[in-house]
């Protein structure tokens, strides 16, 4: 199956927007924009299809909107400093959401989870009841401008649903964090919109 | 609209339209724009019987958070920075348009995943 055929295979699944691929260190990653009429199996479908139609190894992510009236875009949390102090082996990653900050912290020896850690401690400064545990990130790819791609991994372990982001950093803990974000910011978006 | 511009986009949409995917040809159309009016970014949005809302992305990036706001976009061509070329953008609208109403026809094997639309 081509690039194209893929696509089209992918834009024909109900509520598809679009379909987007970055190909890094072997890996495809396949990110599919999902309307307000997108199934709950879109993510299953899509896999199957990416998994038949690529060669080589492939990640999906289903990107889901809703109407845009109900879910706006400003009940996002933005990311304001990640802070490394050695001595004590700490990773502070601080969150803001309007004029509130959230710290999370997290040891240093967990290696590249420890900003996926941190970053869903600042969260729960927002959200205690959060529901997603830190699961994995991976440093996909460097770029020559020393860019760092990351796909991070998050898990609720009562329903073993799993999302996962991907994102560019300046360093890999910065792209960890980021990724961590991208991955739970739209699940979390309407639980935020009270808050502000 | 610069004759460099033209003449690329028009050999390179015979090319692909002759040996190449529909698709295909609205992409490399999208690039040769990028590329002929020194944009940083551009992306088509068409509406398709059958497949509704459908956005094409330079170079088939990923769109990520959406900061362009192309989801809720009106039909056309959507640069950064913004460009005023009717004449493009409606040959690449009309390019969209086709390429997705033909190539993205519904299969007719019938092995169509459920979610597939008809």
């Amino acid at each position: 199956m081509s690039l194209d055929e893929l696509e089209l295979e992918l834009r024909r699944l109900r509520g598809v927007l679009a379909v987007g691929f970055q190909e890094a260190d072997g890996l495809l990653l396949v990110e599919l924009q999902a309307g307000p009429d997108a199934y709950p199996e879109m993510a299953r479908d899509a896999t199957l299809i990416a998994n038949q139609g690529a060669v080589g190894p492939v990640a999906v992510e289903v990107v889901r909107w809703g109407d845009r009236a109900s879910a706006p875009r400003e009940t996002r949390l933005r990311l304001v400093e990640i802070t490394n102090d050695p001595a004590v082996g700490e990773l502070q990653v601080r969150l803001a959401l309007g004029d509130d900050e959230g710290v999370g912290r997290a040891s240093t020896d967990h290696g590249l989870l420890a900003p996926v850690e941190a970053t869903i401690a600042a969260i729960r400064a927002f959200l205690p009841e959060l529901r997603f545990l830190p699961g994995w990130a991976r440093l996909v790819e460097t770029t020559p401008d020393r860019r760092f791609l990351v796909v991070a991994s998050v898990t609720d372990p009562d329903t073993q649903e799993h999302r996962r982001g991907a994102a560019e950093g300046a360093s890999p803990v910065a792209g960890a964090t980021r990724a961590t974000l991208a991955a739970l910011n739209r699940t979390i978006a309407q639980d935020l919109a009270p808050l502000l | 609209m610069p004759e460099t511009t033209t003449a690329l986009l028009t050999a390179s949409l015979v090319d692909v339209a002759r040996l190449g995917s529909g698709l295909g040809a609205v992409y490399r159309a999208l690039d040769l724009v990028v590329d002929g009016f020194g944009l940083d970014d551009a992306a088509l949005v068409v509406e398709v019987p059958g497949l509704g809302h459908q956005v094409l992305h330079a170079g088939r990036r990923p769109i990520g958070d959406d900061v362009a706001h192309l989801h809720d976009a009106p039909e056309g061509l959507h640069t950064q920075p913004p460009i005023d070329e009717p004449v493009v953008a409606e040959l690449l609208l009309a390019l969209g348009a086709l390429a997705l109403r033909y190539d993205a026809r519904p299969d007719p094997s019938g092995t169509a995943l459920p979610g597939h639309s008809a």
